[in-house]
């Protein structure tokens, strides 16, 4: 039996949406029910699989270390840690973008300025950093970022846009857009190489459902 | 002071159970090495740094535990048995009779990146085969058997064993994207991210010549990452090139004899698992590396071990003859090791049982 890890995110009524597509149909993980209940780990005997529902952030140590065989992440948090995962396929849907944000009209710095620059993704944004004139002090923190430029607490944010209408309504503008971010599909090696043929079919139906990118 | 019993992050204590059994698991283990022949080797946990500087690539380099001892000299603590057995062989390699087996029981501690969560302490064993560089493909098939026959003691035969062979993708990463892209495509073959075989589409064997041969020059090249990461070889292993095919029908021939000889481990060819230990993909890194067990000197046989439960192999090793090469020395060289450590994790345990 195929265990596969899910968010309980913003991705997770995406990867749902995939997963019926290819035929796996989980639904009711996405219920009131479901979501009200304090069940984290399902079993679909009929499906062969089970699916535990889990933080975004923790669903790579998950599949890291081999208690589920699969799951579906944001590339966002996918970037953050560990790049031993397999990433066979990114989903097609629920698709947004990392990008350097700040108070509207604000410029971005000139070379050789140091600036303050707050994010829940520290990696990403020394990787981004590594590739501009500029540098900046690093603020990692753990969410409600818009409000750090408003109060002076950082000149910047990386964070991710769906539709930017949260960004308006704090005065704040997208400046650069750094990386389209997507749901993607993670196996680890083990699994990989002892249940191929469940999983290639499962991403098969998934790439012929039209939900893969 | 209040006294703590917590260790760092990656490293564990054994303690009764544990210990018995990762100790009772070595002894059979070394025996087994001790009755193909090979000879111990104790080797130190701290060595010059030095020496390594040229021997690995910048993400191994990075994993050593660097540290100056009194006098300034720059140490690290061994991250590896292989690089720390040839820098010490190599040298005295024209006194020595050919061919050499050596094994190994111990520590490596290697330093992992920032977010990673890989162990930072390793428990080993295993083994190093030397011969004539004639002697190369004996030793491929004897460290491969050897490593089979370990890990079916150890695991009860449920241990997966994947062979590849480091650099046979290359021809075909170039042909689908060019010689620039091709270490980029490499690392994405690796991850078998499937729209890696749909760049070859638009590569240059699709691109610099007019007509229905080049297209389906492309349409080949795409076909084959396709299998490749779908199955784990192309179905004709022409698509490789000339040395590309004769290495996989060699890969063939050995995962036949593997079969044959110890049933009860699963082994499948895997080219996609090793597409990043390609001297193209390495000479192209700056300091990224590939997989969490991207080496750099594998130049033939590569393999890896897993076992169910368990994310990462239990085991890995391959051919190295170019590391000898940068000691000047003229040898083929096999190894492999296995990691007692997480053969004997509770979890594990349950699952082999």
């Amino acid at each position: 039996m195929i265990r596969l890890a899910l968010p309980k995110g913003r991705n997770l009524e995406t990867a749902l949406a995939a997963f019926a597509a290819g035929g796996l149909d989980l639904s009711g993980l996405d219920s009131a029910a479901a979501r009200d209940s304090r069940r984290l780990w399902h079993c679909f005997p009929e499906l062969g699989c089970e699916v535990l529902l889990l933080k975004d952030r923790d669903l790579p140590l998950y599949v890291g270390r081999g208690v589920a065989d699969c799951g579906i992440v944001g590339r966002d948090v996918l970037d953050e840690v560990d790049g031993d995962l397999l990433v066979p396929l990114e989903l097609a849907g629920g698709r947004s973008r990392l990008s350097l944000i700040g108070r509207a009209g604000r410029a971005l710095p000139g070379a050789g300025e140091q600036v303050r620059l707050a994010t829940k993704y520290p990696r990403t944004a020394e990787r981004f950093l590594d590739r501009q004139p500029w540098s900046a002090e690093i603020l990692e923190l753990s969410g409600s970022i818009e409000l750090a430029p408003l109060v002076g607490l950082a000149d910047f944010i990386l964070d991710i846009v769906q539709t930017g209408s949260t960004l308006r309504a704090h005065g704040l503008a997208e400046i650069e857009r750094v990386r389209e971010i997507a749901p993607c599909f993670v196996v680890h090696r083990a699994a990989w190489q002892m249940r191929r043929a469940e999983l290639a079919g499962l991403l098969g139906r998934l790439e012929r459902a039209g939900v893969a990118a | 002071m209040k006294l703590r019993a917590t260790l760092p992050a990656g490293v564990q204590a054994l303690l009764f159970g544990s210990a018995a059994r990762l100790r009772k698991l070595e002894a059979e283990l070394s025996a087994e090495l001790e009755a193909r022949g090979f000879l111990e080797a104790v080797l130190p946990m701290v060595d010059y740094f030095a020496p390594y500087e040229p021997l690995l690539a910048p993400a191994a380099r990075a994993e050593l535990y660097r540290f100056a001892d009194r006098d300034g000299e720059l140490l690290a603590l061994r991250s590896d048995f292989t690089p720390m057995l040839a820098r010490l062989l190599a040298p005295h390699l024209a006194a020595l009779e050919l061919p050499l087996k050596l094994f190994y029981r111990g520590d490596v501690v290697r330093c992992p990146e920032r977010g990673a969560q890989s162990e930072v302490e390793q428990h080993q064993i295993g083994g190093e085969l030397l011969g004539s560089e004639g002697e190369g493909p004996a030793l491929e098939r004897e460290a491969a058997l050897a490593c089979a026959r370990l890990l079916a003691l150890a695991t009860g035969g449920r241990a997966h064993l994947v062979l590849g062979f480091a650099g046979v993708l290359d021809d075909l990463l170039v042909a689908a994207v060019g010689r620039e892209r091709a270490p980029e495509l490499a690392r994405a073959v690796a991850r078998r991210e499937r729209g890696a075989a749909r760049l070859g589409a638009s590569g240059p064997t699709a691109g610099t010549a007019s007509g229905g041969a080049a297209a389906a020059g492309a349409v080949a090249v795409q076909a084959a990452i396709g299998e490749i990461l779908d199955q784990g070889s192309p179905r004709a292993g022409e698509a490789l090139g000339v040395r590309g095919a004769a290495a996989l029908a060699r890969l063939e021939e050995l995962r036949r004899e593997l079969a044959r000889i110890e049933p009860t481990v699963a082994v499948t060819i895997d080219l996609a698992e090793f597409a990043d230990f390609s001297p193209l993909a390495i000479a192209a890194a700056t300091g990224e590396s590939g997989g969490r067990d991207f080496r750099s000197y594998y130049d033939g046989l590569v393999l890896r071990a897993y076992l169910p439960g368990r994310a990462r192999p239990v085991a890995s090793g391959g051919r190295y003859d170019a590391l000898f090469r940068k000691l000047g020395a003229q040898v083929a060289a096999v190894g492999f090791s296995i990691r007692l450590d997480a053969l004997t994790e509770p979890r594990i345990q349950e699952e082999l049982s």
